[in-house]
């Protein structure tokens, strides 16, 4: 890398305005991207990588900048004026957001916003400028690149607006792309063809690409050099295959070590989790930014901030102790491990499956109907789900995003009346609406909502929270119940004094425990965590995840574990449902999902999920139709639009059968077996 | 913020600005021009009178009630008999009249040369026709008024005599009634063919605008009209009426409240003038139930009563200060100003009240009901602040007219106030409101003596008598009537200087333009 | 109660809003201490005294019956402010226990009361004012009642619409799942998210309800003289204007600071509440 780097950050300190002053968000941060390389920029939330990128794009409306430089090209950024920099921008540098919808001017067509910038920046006509729109449409492969052309924003899918973002990014030639978290909002499946995409269009114009990011399959699968920002602060830059083989900083150990990858299993192989949360702009420790949740902590840590090592001349890292974790064999042992076609051995085949004479929940063909004010046929969202679930087991729930298993969990629980079928618990009929259940019934099923930060009432101590639920399901007295919601924080790991806090005083992991919590206060015999852990960070995800275990194992009760992370359903379920447009696909052991045969959706969705180890040779089996989505009927088989194995009419006519396929597995599908 | 903007001198908005008040002081200059104008044929008469008045909206003699119609029916026509601003019968179309002894027969001469405005000549018919129509139509004021008439003769060309069943002394003001205006015989169109003998013709009538009059050349009076033409324009507001007569577009303006009045009295080239009338606003607590069926109640309010502070505040000083009887000293004949209600004494009230069972413990709790019109309101407040000084405990209730006036309003409250308008005789009042039974008896007065008193001066031929009946009742109002009657109010007019021979009447609809002359420029 | 020191602090250091919190304060100084401040009683007549221009011994004058202006105003105020700060809270108290139940149950209740709420609100509010004192016969009582029931569809609009926002929260959902009762989930779980746009709305609808006051006293509806309600001495005041100018400058001033007042101070909560981009 002797030529010149296209961006070149040096020593950048940003601070934010705050009550106490300015705090600082990044603290001299140093990062280079070269032409054709793309750096992936690491952390969870509240680690500055926001801010580092919008510091990039010269936008810290609260912020600014107290020290260092950006170069872009040997051209420091910051001295130019907003006339320069506006002239730069879009042209020389692009920005694909988090949110394309948010970045696209909803009154105007796609043809044109994407004319405008090159009408703008190029000095094109109107005509060539269409023109070379289109053509930049069909470079992000988006079909019928004419129709999406004169669409508005609002009538495309989100992978369709990120694609007409990435057209847009790329149709100036920019020599610098910053993508801020491209594909987090997409499910899997588009969030792998996007990522196929990007691959593409970056190894074609040797861009260079800073990467923002959060989730580390992506990072393994698509940039050269990673780096890792935590508490504003670089810890480690590493290229991505060294850093997952070998990671030189123990926030970065614990980070891919609390993360599931696909076939892990919580029986066979428990994440490790780091303890405690990332410290807030003003509560920086003094010695090493980690150092409160960091095991391997000594004196010096408290009190001498590490320097930035260079263990190799190719990676740093912010560790005192480096060289211990190079020699540490624990590490080494994972990453060691067979890996077979990115998938984890199965290490414990006869893993308890509770096959107890009845089972504690039986779904018989439910269905959810919407009804929509002035639609004459209601919006189906779960049809004929048939289903069960034991005492003790964990049954997973795998689905893309408007799948149905949230629907469907709320159709148990009861928050959304099911249109018909039946369900039973315990051998006892649930009335469909929650309001005609009984007290026993509500005490029987509980659930954990997906957003810690909605699921507990703002204005409600934490102590009260807990106490509800055993006044109004369990029918103790005041002083009983306080006393029992004590025990509750005790269970799930939080000190006894936050009783009588505000959510808004804890973190999400915490809030998330407390509402896991409130769902326990019950014993319930059947626990729905509907995304329980998406919205925590990473390193927060697998405490949570842990435990839900360990909690189940000790009420031995049934978990109904909803995600749309395979690796993380994959991780704690005994069994795994797969939905598609609100009709199971597949149900099969978690032993045995991640290995062939798989229904043509499962092989799908496997493939698409980015596997955070770079060594992982995965090529996404690609969707046949992206735009073909909910255009399944009730005839036929739900996914047959998008199949990439559709075998015509048949599909499309004829709904399929289930068939029985060896380790437990069941799937609904016309493919012969032997075919699967 | 004249002179700021001259100050600014931004050239071309101030000569702007001076163009544009040049234009409106040019504009105002050739309207007041033409305001006055002048007929010149007719050498004595010249001029005409503007004068503000509320819209009409009857113009039918019979249906008449409001200031404004009687004033447009009071020139556009004749009365048989007028009353002079003294309150005196005197002639108009009837020259002359002869009262027969037993009282029973009144015979009228007839004013000779009286032509119609339709050019037709008047005579004893046209008298004839209009008194059968007033006592024979059904259902209006004048058929009860007159119920006593037993018949109307012509007793010659120019002579007409009205019989009577009973004698009654009040007969010419009877005959004087706002609505006994002499039609033409026959007259089918009465509300808007204006045919009538009176001083002035209606040249133009525009509803809710103006009513537009000239003078009747062939009056039968010579020397009358002294005007050239009489314009009655129309306000609904007081205030308007009052503002156009500052800024020139009216010479007249006969309503307004004091403190209206009082703004126009340094008003240069304008006569304000001020005439007391018997009109008053009537404090009556009910006497058939408690607390007003104990005569120390009224005593001790009428003790507690300041009436020369009332006076002075509320009525500013104008009318007259009252007496509590309803025949007031615009009566001379009648009123005996050494009657008074006993002087303002606050320690006597309280310790009437106290005898008749109310003290701090248990005071007199009574609710004043008004209508929100003229100065009830404030009479109202007043009579609270100096009742209350005695112990009372009084509640205001101001309330539109229509339901003070409504079914469970003023003949039902206890303590109420109401206006009554200026009669030309006392009979009326004592008729209406204080005799056992009568329709608008509001106190629910029943006093033998009061009624013998009343029927002895309402029948009786003997002006002595009746003087003396008068005096009795205002003795016995004073010191066992229901009511309290504060003050007596004044009537207001402004005139321009321009105008001489105006004499205000207590009823400014009876107010006669006949002898009103220009003389301005 | 509802305000953090942070707030009232942030509310001070907006001239804007520390100046109208300033002429309330004075306000409300007034209303609480009135009789003590007043010189002379409410319908105290000084017969030698009336008609007399502002002096050193009647600050505003004297009205025409000789009752000191100044002492009028001060003893009006805690009329006006207490039917218009009592009638506020009835119509908040009403509006939001509406607006939180119709919100959050939805359905045919929700529909009915909003479709009826907005048939009221179609009316102005002065003409629904009018109609309903017409109705109820003239009372403090009933003026009260008016300004519950004229600002109750507005509040209970306001409150609504935050529970719409709020009612699909995952606590709400908890809590239904853990068997509260309405009451409960209403009132200690979805009212404190409604609380901050109450806070504001109160505050606007109390300048409305201020005026109301002061307009009905001004057409003489439900309040009798002497009361020194600033609308009625306003509209007593208009037969004397051209004479005796204090006796409507001084009670219509009144009513104009108070409402600017209570204007500046419900803006500057709007902003410290609802943050600058509300506007």
């Amino acid at each position: 890398m002797s030529e010149l780097p296209v961006l070149r950050i040096e020593g950048l300190t940003v601070a934010y305005r705050s009550s106490k002053g300015w705090l600082e968000a990044t603290r001299q941060v140093s990062l280079e991207v070269g032409a054709g390389e793309t750096v992936g920029l690491v952390g969870e939330s509240g680690s500055g990588k926001s801010t580092l990128a919008l510091a990039v794009m010269g936008y810290l409306p609260n912020g600014r900048i107290q020290s260092g430089r950006i170069r872009f090209r040997g051209q420091d950024l910051l001295a130019l004026r907003r006339e320069e920099m506006r002239q730069l921008w879009g042209r020389q540098i692009g920005l694909v957001p988090q949110d394309p919808l948010s970045a696209l001017n909803p009154s105007l067509r796609i043809g044109e916003q994407l004319g405008e910038g090159l009408r703008l920046h190029l000095g094109l006509n109107k005509a060539d400028a269409a023109a070379r729109a289109l053509r930049l449409l069909e470079m992000v492969h988006v079909p019928d690149p004419p129709r999406v052309a004169t669409s508005y924003p609002h009538q495309l899918s989100g992978g369709m607006q990120q694609r007409v973002m990435i057209a847009m990014a790329f149709g100036l030639e920019p020599a610098l792309l910053i993508l801020d978290e491209p594909t987090t909002n997409l499910d899997v499946t588009t969030q792998a063809a996007v990522l196929a995409l990007l691959e593409e269009l970056i190894a074609q114009r040797q861009t260079a690409v800073l990467y923002v990011t959060h989730n580390l399959g992506v990072v393994a699968r698509i940039c050269n050099r990673v780096a890792v920002l935590y508490a504003g602060e670089l810890l480690e830059t590493a290229f991505t295959t060294d850093l997952y083989r070998q990671p030189l900083h123990p926030y970065t150990r614990g980070l891919l070590d609390s993360v599931p990858q696909v076939g892990q299993r919580h029986a066979s192989a428990p994440l490790q989790t780091i303890p405690g949360q990332i410290p807030s702009l003003g509560n920086r420790p003094d010695g090493c930014v980690f150092v409160p949740r960091c095991a391997l902590a000594t004196e010096k840590c408290h009190t001498e901030r590490p320097l930035l090592h260079t263990p190799t001349p190719t990676r740093t890292s912010r560790c005192h102790f480096w060289q211990e974790l190079v020699a540490s064999k624990e590490w080494g042992g994972t990453s060691e491990a067979p890996v077979v076609n990115g998938q984890f051995p199965i290490s414990n085949p006869q893993a308890p499956i509770s096959n107890s004479s009845s089972p504690l929940l039986r779904l018989t063909d439910v269905s959810v109907t919407f009804r929509k004010r002035g639609w004459r046929k209601g919006v189906r969202a779960v049809h004929e789900v048939s289903l069960t679930t034991a005492r003790g087991e964990t049954l997973g729930l795998v689905g893309e995003s408007g799948s149905g298993k949230t629907t469907l969990a709320r159709a148990i629980i009861g928050l959304t009346p099911r249109s018909s079928g039946e369900i039973e618990l315990l051998q006892l009929r649930l009335p469909p609406a929650l309001s005609a259940r009984s007290r026993a019934m509500r005490r029987y099923v509980q659930y954990v909502f997906q957003n810690p930060e909605e699921a507990l009432n703002p204005a409600i101590t934490i102590g009260e929270t807990l106490q509800r639920p055993f006044v109004t399901l369990q029918g103790l007295s005041r002083q009983e119940a306080q006393a029992a919601a004590l025990s509750l924080l005790q269970a799930v790991r939080l000190p006894p004094e936050y009783a009588q806090r505000l959510p808004g005083q804890l973190s999400g992991g915490e809030k998330q425990r407390v509402a896991i919590a409130r769902a326990f206060a019950t014993n319930p015999d059947l626990l729905i965590a509907d995304e329980a852990v998406s919205a925590l960070d990473v390193s927060v995800q697998a405490a949570i995840l842990n435990l839900l275990y360990e909690l189940q194992r000790e009420h031995e009760n049934a978990l109904l574990f909803i995600s749309h992370d395979l690796a993380v359903v994959g991780y704690l379920a005994d069994r795994i449902a797969v939905m598609v447009d609100g009709q199971l696909m597949e149900i099969a052991p978690a032993e045995t999902l991640f290995t062939p045969p798989h229904h043509p959706y499962t092989a799908v969705l496997l493939s698409a999920i980015p596997n955070p180890n770079p060594q992982a040779q995965q090529a996404p089996i690609s969707l046949a139709d992206e735009v073909g989505r909910g255009a399944s009927t009730a005839i036929g088989c739900p996914f047959q639009g998008r199949c990439p194995r559709s075998l015509g009419v048949l599909c499309q006519t004829q709904r399929p059968p289930w068939r029985e396929l060896p380790g437990n597995k069941r799937v609904f599908c016309h493919l012969p077996v032997e075919e699967l | 913020m004249f002179t700021q903007l001259c100050t600014r001198s931004r050239g071309l908005l101030v000569s702007g600005l001076f163009l544009l008040l040049l234009l409106v002081a040019c504009g105002s200059t050739s309207e007041s021009n033409t305001t006055s104008p002048q007929t010149g044929d007719e050498g004595a008469r010249r001029g005409t009178l503007r004068v503000a008045m509320q819209p009409i909206v009857n113009a039918d003699p019979i249906a008449i009630s409001s200031d404004s119609e009687v004033l447009v029916a009071n020139h556009v026509y004749d009365y048989l008999v007028d009353i002079d601003p003294q309150s005196n019968p005197i002639p108009r179309l009837a020259t002359a009249w002869q009262i027969s002894a037993d009282g029973r027969q009144y015979t009228f001469t007839l004013a000779q040369g009286v032509t119609w405005h339709d050019g037709s000549s008047f005579s004893a018919a046209d008298v004839i026709w209009t008194f059968n129509r007033l006592r024979n139509t059904a259902g209006t004021p004048t058929a009860d008024l007159y119920a006593n008439i037993a018949s109307v003769t012509a007793t010659g060309d120019l002579e007409v005599t009205f019989t009577l069943q009973n004698p009654n002394p009040f007969f010419l003001y009877d005959l004087s009634d706002n609505h006994a205006l002499i039609l033409k015989n026959g007259t089918t169109d009465a509300s808007s063919s204006f045919n009538g003998t009176g001083p002035f013709k209606v040249v133009s009538y525009a509803p809710e605008d103006r009513i537009i009059l000239q003078a009747n050349d062939a009056y039968f009076i010579p020397g009358q009209p002294k005007l050239a033409g009489l314009e009655i324009i129309f306000f609904n507001e007081d205030n308007a009426a009052v503002d156009a007569l500052r800024g020139g577009q009216i010479d007249l303006a006969m309503r307004m409240s004091s403190s209206l009045f009082e703004t126009l009295k340094n008003e240069p080239g304008i006569i304000a003038i001020d005439v007391p009338t018997n009109g008053f606003d009537l404090v009556r607590l009910r006497a058939d139930r408690a607390p007003g069926n104990d005569p120390r109640v009224i005593q001790a309010l009428r003790l507690a009563t300041d009436r020369q502070a009332i006076f002075n505040v509320v009525q500013q000083g104008y009318g007259a200060i009252g007496n509590d009887t309803p025949i007031g000293p615009l009566y001379a004949a009648y009123h005996d100003p050494t009657i008074q209600p006993p002087a303002r004494d606050v320690a006597a009230a309280r310790a009437l009240l106290a005898a008749a069972g109310y003290d701090a413990s248990n005071p007199l709790r009574l609710t004043l009901h008004t209508p929100d019109t003229g100065n009830r309101p404030n009479l109202a407040v007043v009579l609270k602040q100096q009742w209350e000084e005695a112990g009372a405990q009084i509640t205001v209730s101001v309330e539109p007219e229509s339901v003070y006036y409504g079914d469970d309003g003023w003949l039902e409250v206890d303590l109420g106030i109401t206006g009554w308008g200026s009669r030309p005789y006392p009979q009326f009042y004592l008729d209406v409101m204080l005799i056992s039974g009568a329709q608008w008896n509001e106190a629910h007065f029943a006093n033998a003596e009061f009624d013998a008193l009343a029927r002895t001066a309402g029948t009786t031929l003997n002006e002595q008598e009746r003087i003396a009946a008068y005096r009795d009742i205002q003795r016995l109002l004073v010191e066992r009537g229901p009511v309290i009657i504060p003050y007596y109010f004044a009537q207001f007019a402004a005139i321009r200087e321009t105008f001489s021979g105006f004499e205000l009447k207590a009823f400014a609809g009876r107010t006669d333009f006949r002898n009103v002359s220009y003389v301005g420029p | 109660m509802l305000l953090p020191h942070f707030a009232v602090r942030k509310l001070a250091s907006t001239p804007a809003s520390a100046l109208g919190g300033t002429i309330v304060l004075m306000f409300l100084l007034l209303a609480l201490f009135g009789p003590l401040i007043a010189p002379y009683g409410l319908n105290e007549q000084l017969y030698d005294e009336a008609r007399q221009p502002p002096s050193a011994a009647h600050w505003f004058g004297t009205d025409h019956l000789g009752r000191d202006v100044f002492s009028r105003v001060v003893l009006g105020t805690r009329d006006v402010l207490a039917l218009a700060g009592l009638g506020t809270l009835l119509a908040v108290l009403s509006g939001a226990s509406l607006g939180l139940l119709s919100g959050y149950l939805g359905g045919w209740f929700d529909e009915i009361l909003m479709r009826f709420f907005d048939s009221l609100l179609a009316l102005p509010a002065m003409l629904l004012a009018l109609l309903l004192l017409g109705t109820l016969g003239p009372s403090a009582s009933s003026i009260l009642l008016v300004i519950a029931v004229v600002y109750t569809p507005i509040v209970a609009r306001v409150a609504r619409s935050v529970v719409l926002a709020v009612k699909s929260k995952a606590y709400v959902e908890a809590a239904r799942i853990q068997g509260e009762s309405l009451a409960r989930i209403l009132f200690r779980e979805i009212l404190p998210a409604v609380l901050p746009a109450l806070a504001v709305e109160a505050s606007l609808r109390f300048s409305y309800a201020i005026f109301l006051v002061a307009s009905l006293g001004f057409l003489g509806v439900g309040v009798q003289p002497p009361s020194p309600n600033w609308g009625l001495m306003v509209s007593e005041a208009r037969q004397h204007v051209s004479q005796l100018p204090w006796m409507m400058v001084y009670p219509a001033g009144a009513i104009a600071l108070l409402v600017i007042g209570v204007n500046l101070l419900a803006d500057g909560l709007k902003r410290v509440i609802m943050g600058n981009d509300y506007l």
